[in-house]
């Protein structure tokens, strides 16, 4: 796994000139990470494996200092594994990361954030019981919404039904073709 | 499990359970505390009583549709939930508001802040024990504004009235006339509350001095909104990272020191101030115009992206995680909801308080259940 995304890895591309990726690039030395443009903020793809040592990294960084986890979740992409996306912010330095960790469908494993913001526990743990994300050493790993037998079923996995509505339109009943009002 | 205590006898913790259908937890909200006499060792919080799965049923819902379920996520501060909403659409569609449109948005959360933190002024003197007065008082006030938002939406809580790309119809032509009406008597009530609680000997002693959160612990625990600001860390999306037209008008930051419950009510207090300050301005700036861009599709589609749009809502940071492949529904949609990272704090703001103490921090942090559990 680390080894693909080291053959990916490249220089910051063109686009990136005048965002932070040359700062978080510096700050995450030893780290094989990836960057893009995102419509706002920019993304760092970095290897699951490493995903605590990067987050680590770009939280003790003084300059960009990122002390603010704005949210913590999980983008089911089916074959192509789940993505654990982060969106970090730095109070001081007042700038914003997408970071995210790709993880592949057979190893649905990824330490925990919780050493590196308290804000990461209750956000890990609902990622957890939606999309079967295993968070190695979280120190509560209940249930958050979910009934605490509910552990066995992944509600925002794309493989989940949403049975009602899904009889109710049927296949082919969308909206795509209808004339809008 | 047996504690020593002060005393020179031995007393046994007790677990007591709270909620989750009790007035004082705001809505459907549990815990058990571990009570050592009159002082909290420790609580446990039960949420997700609400889930209803918001985020999976708006990924087969096209980008009109999933306006309604914002609604239904924030149901105190909607036109702030919808707005996030909107914007992330628009932000991923590229399309550009008109001006009046981004005016008439930037009027309606305001008022709904001022809606929502009256509601708060409300119920929070409940939960001090100032039963009745605060209460009414809020409820005068809030009436005028939701009446306002019923002449324009047509709804009273679910306005569904935002679209991306502008505004689902043009507001009434009395619409400038009645918002200042309103906020005459917005600031009324204000002056009120303020009269009636800031310096209240009874309310200072029971909210000062409790529930303290430290600026690193509320960054640590990624708090946001008033119960931030209190704690004295200006940290406002919308003065941070400017929306809709907030760099155009001047306004302040309210910031407390103390971190107490007594800040976050004077910070909230604050607020509304300058709520009305920002919506007389806008008032000012309103001028006729378009409220939906000109070359708008029928059938909205997103080009493939994420975006991840914030905003400051009267609870904190609302924020619409939007992950789009292409066509006209999102192929993944996360709420940042602000109540859930606040109420992550509350164990740390009330272990050693009193039980009674305990409510009263819970009520400090404002929060809405249906926006924490989605």
């Amino acid at each position: 796994m680390t080894s693909e995304e080291s053959t990916e890895a490249t220089a910051p591309v063109a686009s990136l000139d005048g965002t932070i990726w040359a700062e978080v690039d510096r700050a995450l030395s030893g780290i094989t990470a990836t960057a893009e443009r995102g419509v706002l903020d920019v993304i760092v793809h970095v290897p699951p494996a490493e995903i605590v040592r990067a987050l680590k990294a770009l939280k003790a960084d003084a300059t960009l200092n990122f002390d603010y986890l704005r949210s913590l979740t999980a983008v089911d992409n089916e074959d192509e594994g789940i993505d654990v996306v982060y969106h970090l912010y730095s109070t001081t330095a007042k700038h914003n990361l997408t970071v995210k960790a790709t993880l592949p469908t057979d190893n649905l494993h990824i330490d925990t954030a919780t050493t590196v913001w308290r804000a990461a526990n209750w956000l890990e743990r609902e990622t957890a019981e939606m999309f079967g994300v295993r968070f190695d050493g979280h120190p509560d790993p209940r249930t958050l919404l979910m009934p605490e037998d509910m552990d066995d079923t992944f509600p925002l996995r794309k493989d989940h039904p949403l049975a009602e509505i899904e009889v109710l339109q049927g296949e082919g009943m969308g909206y795509a073709d209808e004339e809008a009002p | 499990m047996v504690t020593e205590s002060a005393h020179e006898f031995e007393t046994q913790d007790l677990l007591l359970n709270v909620g989750p259908q009790h007035p004082s937890t705001h809505g459907v909200f549990r815990m058990v505390m571990q009570v050592d006499g009159e002082v909290v060792r420790d609580i446990i919080p039960y949420i997700g009583y609400l889930h209803r799965g918001a985020e999976k049923l708006c990924e087969t819902m096209d980008y009109r549709q999933g306006i309604g379920f914002m609604d239904r996520t924030e149901y105190l501060a909607a036109f702030n939930a919808e707005l996030s909403y909107v914007m992330a659409v628009e932000k991923l569609a590229e399309l550009e508001v008109p001006d009046r449109a981004q005016w008439i948005r930037m009027i309606l959360v305001e008022l709904n802040r001022l809606a929502s933190h009256l509601m708060f002024m409300g119920a929070f003197g409940i939960d001090v024990g100032v039963f009745g007065t605060p209460f009414i008082y809020a409820w005068r006030e809030r009436e005028a504004i939701i009446d306002l938002f019923e002449e324009i939406s047509g709804d009273r809580m679910m306005y569904a009235y935002f679209r991306p790309g502008g505004l689902a119809w043009d507001v009434p032509t009395n619409f400038v006339a009645r918002t200042r009406e309103v906020l005459t008597a917005v600031n009324q009530g204000i002056a009120d509350f303020d009269g009636l609680l800031t310096k209240n000997e009874i309310f200072v002693a029971r909210t000062q001095g409790i529930g303290y959160v430290s600026a690193a612990d509320a960054i640590d625990f990624g708090m946001s909104g008033p119960s931030i600001r209190a704690s004295g860390v200006p940290l406002d999306v919308r003065r941070e990272e400017p929306y809709l037209k907030y760099d155009e008008i001047k306004w302040d930051v309210i910031t407390e020191q103390d971190g107490d419950v007594y800040a976050r009510y004077l910070c909230r207090l604050g607020e509304m101030r300058e709520s009305v300050k920002i919506v007389q301005q806008c008032l000012e700036r309103l001028q006729p115009g378009a409220i939906m861009p000109e070359k708008m599709p029928r059938m909205l589609r997103t080009p493939p992206g994420e975006v991840y749009i914030r905003t400051e809502a009267p609870r904190g940071e609302f924020g619409v995680y939007l992950v789009s492949k292409g066509g006209n529904r999102p192929y993944r949609l996360k709420v940042r909801s602000a109540c859930l990272s606040n109420l992550q704090a509350l164990k740390h703001m009330s272990v050693g308080q009193y039980v009674a103490d305990a409510i009263i921090v819970l009520g400090s942090i404002d929060i809405v259940l249906s926006e924490v559990d989605r």
